[in-house]
Parts: structure tokens; sequence; C-alpha cells
């Protein structure tokens, strides 16, 4: 039985607000993509696992009742499935795609996501975003929004750790800055400055609106295989997955404990590492899927690349950012790249094999070898983290 | 207070108390008549030892604001006129935290430790919401 999960195949479409550009453009693109970028066949893919497009109904009928094999002609696929778990669903479809291939199920499993947020009216989406994480009783008769949870935390981290306005506001700057060098970000070409976060809106306070997400179009597809498969396919072009570990929260956060998801960073992480045989100082690269800038301090303090408190500091002295010591999601999270919805965290996978392949352009992290990488759903639920290098074990 | 038009909560059998409660300008805590915890949201089993066993204590409704975060934009049309709304985690004597807004107060002058006290907003025949202001007026 051949074991392990590597991403051997990548394809992506440039994040941008563009309704002309459908869902389906989006999916048939980036399948194709990453087949042809993987090196096989067509009809060597045995199952197709897909994020929900959540607040899409319709094409969420097509990936869920197994359209996309049938559009595609892949003659091999035995299984679909889609998986949700807000922006930790690509996650969840690396897990399920994992267990196809360790049981002898699956060779080789495409891994699509696509979304279109722009054709949907912005009540609408207000709505979704408003209700979807929301507790009907004890927060949204309220007026509590994603922003709004999401200042709540932001405001008691500042308080605890002593971060400032200023250092919280550098992570969003360093987050824009590696997006200006990404062709697949909706701020490619954007930088921005400290002033101009400082001095955008307040949406949710302490949160301004440039720290806030810019829900976008956009999509991604993996094409994943066994360790063993990818070895024999050759070398230097794919990212093994070495370890894993999760842990949950809660669903609701003001009943959370581990409010800033440290510990549970810490715990994830730590199981992750301890499979791939590492300490974090092995790790080249840190990719965070935090969505809003807290996430990039806490979780670099759980992950113990810097004394706790101090997240924010590292981010302010420019560490995280492009030609820093400690690079950090180099595909500029969400608020960086443009929030395409529940498979947001499949930009960050994709990213991560480019890294590893020495294929970031201006991004690229010298000797880019392992990766740790984390993504989190709902209102920050959980934390799925995973270790890649670009050798198996 | 027929034209509410705020979405209402969504109450459930084993939440009814609460909302009747508020009703009677009572803010109620729900404890576990078992195991004796107290939790905030209510549930229908007690999450420590699910026990279905559930009581209530009526709380002084003096409370310590944990965190706070000011809402500009980016609300549904209908909390618009109510913007800015100060969302609040306040803790409770029992050891417990709820979420609610806090309300006759300058969103300026509002800190994380700030004492605050439990005032109740009716809002429908039916429906009475526990919001929290500063017990030092500001």
């Amino acid at each position: 039985m051949s074991k392990g999960l590597a991403i051997v195949g990548i394809a992506e479409v440039p994040t941008k607000r563009d309704p002309q550009r459908t869902r389906w453009d989006i999916l048939l693109d980036v399948c194709m993509g990453a087949v042809r970028d993987a090196g096989i066949d067509k009809n060597e893919i045995n199952a197709v696992v897909s994020p929900n497009p959540m607040a899409q109904p319709e094409m969420q009928n097509d990936m869920a009742l197994g359209k996309v094999p049938e559009v595609l002609g892949l003659k091999g696929c035995r299984d679909i499935c889609i998986t949700n778990a807000g922006g930790a669903s690509s996650t969840n479809c690396l897990r399920l795609a994992q267990q196809l291939i360790d049981s002898g199920q699956a060779n080789f499993v495409l891994i699509p996501h696509t979304t279109v947020q722009s054709d949907i009216p912005p009540a609408d989406l207000i709505n979704f975003f408003a209700t979807a994480p929301l507790d009907k009783q004890w927060e949204y008769p309220f007026g509590v929004t994603f922003n709004g949870s999401m200042g709540l935390i932001t405001n008691r981290y500042m308080y605890e750790t002593g971060a400032t306005k200023e250092q919280i506001a550098a992570v969003t700057v360093a987050l824009r800055a590696w997006a200006a060098m990404d062709p697949m970000s909706i701020f490619y070409g954007k930088p921005i400055h400290l002033d101009d976060v400082l001095n955008s809106r307040e949406v949710s306070s302490p949160l301004h609106a440039k720290e806030c997400n810019l829900l976008a179009d956009g999509g991604g597809a993996l094409v994943v295989t066994s360790h063993e498969i990818a070895k024999k396919m050759g070398s230097g072009r794919h990212a093994y997955k070495l370890g894993h570990g999760t842990r949950f929260m809660s669903a609701t956060p003001f009943v959370r404990d581990d409010l800033f998801h440290r510990e549970s960073y810490r715990a994830s992480s730590q199981d992750a590492l301890k499979q791939a045989g590492m300490t974090i100082g092995n790790i080249d690269l840190r990719q965070i899927y935090g969505a809003y800038p807290y996430t990039q301090c806490s979780a670099l303090e759980g992950y113990g690349s810097v004394r706790e408190n101090e997240g924010a500091i590292a981010w302010a002295e420019g560490r995280c950012g492009p030609g820093g010591d400690l690079p950090c999601t180099t595909m500029g999270d969400a608020t960086g790249r443009g929030h395409t919805g529940s498979g947001v965290s499949m930009a960050f996978y994709i990213d991560t094999v480019r890294q590893i392949r020495g294929e970031a352009g201006d991004r690229q992290i010298e000797s880019c070898s392992n990766v740790i990488l984390t993504t989190s759903g709902g209102s920050v639920m959980n934390t799925c983290t995973t270790v890649f290098g670009s050798e198996p074990r | 207070m027929s034209e509410y038009k705020k979405p209402l909560p969504v109450i459930q059998s084993y939440s009814k108390a609460f909302w009747e409660g508020t009703k009677a300008g009572k803010l109620l805590v729900q404890q576990c008549q078992d195991c004796n915890a107290y939790m905030s949201y209510p549930r229908q089993f007690c999450t420590e030892c699910w026990s279905d066993n559930m009581g209530w204590k009526e709380s002084s409704g003096q409370a310590n604001v944990f965190s706070f975060s000011v809402t500009y934009e980016g609300v549904e049309p209908m909390f618009e006129d109510d913007l800015p709304i100060v969302l609040a985690w306040v803790d409770l004597p029992e050891g417990v935290r709820m979420n609610t807004s806090l309300i006759g107060c300058d969103p300026k002058d509002i800190e994380i430790g700030m004492e605050v006290e439990v005032v109740f907003k009716t809002v429908t025949n039916e429906i009475t919401i526990p919001h929290f202001t500063p017990v030092k007026k500001v």
C-alpha cells in the first residue's frame, strides 16, 4: 500500500472581482491546469474532493452531486466528496484525500476550489457572513459581525500583549508587501504604508478597513498522490506532507478560553513538527491563514518562533515581511490576497508548493525546504497545522 | 414596538427561562443543579457532567468589560440606525462571560476592565434584551 501525501500538481487563477468570470470558468481552468502541471493523464485521477463553495447554492449542488468529474471526463474517478469547515475546508480535503490514498482507493486525487462572490449582492454577503458562524440567540441579535467578533479578540490581544495599533497595522503592511509582488493577488502591484492602514476608516475597532477582508473571486486546484508515487515522478517539484496536528477550541468566540489560539497553535504545531522529526528551527517559512492581523502575531508566539506577547513586535520590526529573517505568509493572507470564501486556504497550499519548488518569483524565500502551514475555520474554531518538506522523510 | 426590525433571539425550550427573566427585569445565569457549574450561554445539558437538571440563579448584573469593539460599518441594513454599536464581552461575578452591547455611553470612554451593569431593553411584547451600561456615568 502506498502511503503519505504529496502535492504534485498546482494551478490557480488570479484573485479578482469579476462577475463575467463564472464559477465553472475558474473550476475548469484550475482542474485542467493542476492535472497538466502534475504531468499525468486526466483519467489517472481517482477522486475529486472539494471545499464547499459557501453562499453559492447552485455551485454547491454541482460539486456535491458529481458534476466535476462528469464535465471533465475523469474516467478513472471512483469517488467524490465536498467538505465544509469554513476556511479550513481545504485542509479537510487534504485529509480525506490522504485517507483515500492510504487505504489504496486512490493514486491521484484532484482538489479544486472555485468561488465567485462579486455577483452576490453586498447585503446578502453581509447577511451570509453575519449569520453563518454566529449564534442566532446570543450574538446575532446584538449586531455582531465577523469583523466585530475579530475586533473584540484583537482589542483584548492588544490589551494583554501591549501591542500598539502601529504594530498591528505593520502586519497588514507586510502582508500587502508580499501581495504586491504576487500576480495572483487582487492587490498585485499595490503596496501600502502604515499611514494608509491607520488612516483608513475604522470598521470594528481596533480594526481598520484595510485590516478587514475584501471578499473576492478566485480558485485553485491541487493534485495529490502518495509519497512513493511522487518520488517516482521526479524530484524538486513536490511538497511532501510530513506531519499534521489539529486542535479545536470553540465555535463561539466569547466562550473560548484560548482566545488568541496561542495554545492551539502551540499544540498543533508541536504535533506536526514531532511527526516530521523537526523543531520550529528547521522551518524556513510560516504560512498562516488567520484572515485577521492578530492571528499572524499569536501564531508566531504559539509556534515558538518568538516569545509570548512579542508577535506584533516581530512584524513591526520587519522580520516577517520581504527580506525579513522570519518570513511569514508569503501569499499575503486573505487580507492581502482577497478572501475567496471557504476554499480560501487553497492558496496557502499552492503557495507552499511554489516556494518549495523555487517558483515564487520575487517572493521566493531562499532555500525554502520546510514549511509550516496553519489554517482555521469558522470564527477560528480550530487550528490545523501541517508541516511540508521538499523531501519525503 | 411592533416595528422592531432587527433579528430577535431564536429561543429554545431550555433557554426560555432566561428570556422570561429579562422580561421580568432579572438577569439569570444557568447553573447545573448536580455539579453546580455555571454556564453561559445556556445549554440543554450541563457541559461539565451532562446532567439535564439545569436551574437558574439571579445574577447581580454587575460585570466587568473583558473586551469591546466599536462597529462603525458593515452591518445589515436593519442595524444601521444603531451605529456605532459597542459590542462587548462582559464577565459576571458567577465566572461566566456574556456577549452583549453597551448602551448609554460614549464609545470613546469605554475601557477594558470597566465596571458595567445590566440594563434591559424591551423590544417586543415577548422579548427584552439585556444590554450593559457603565456604572459610573461617563
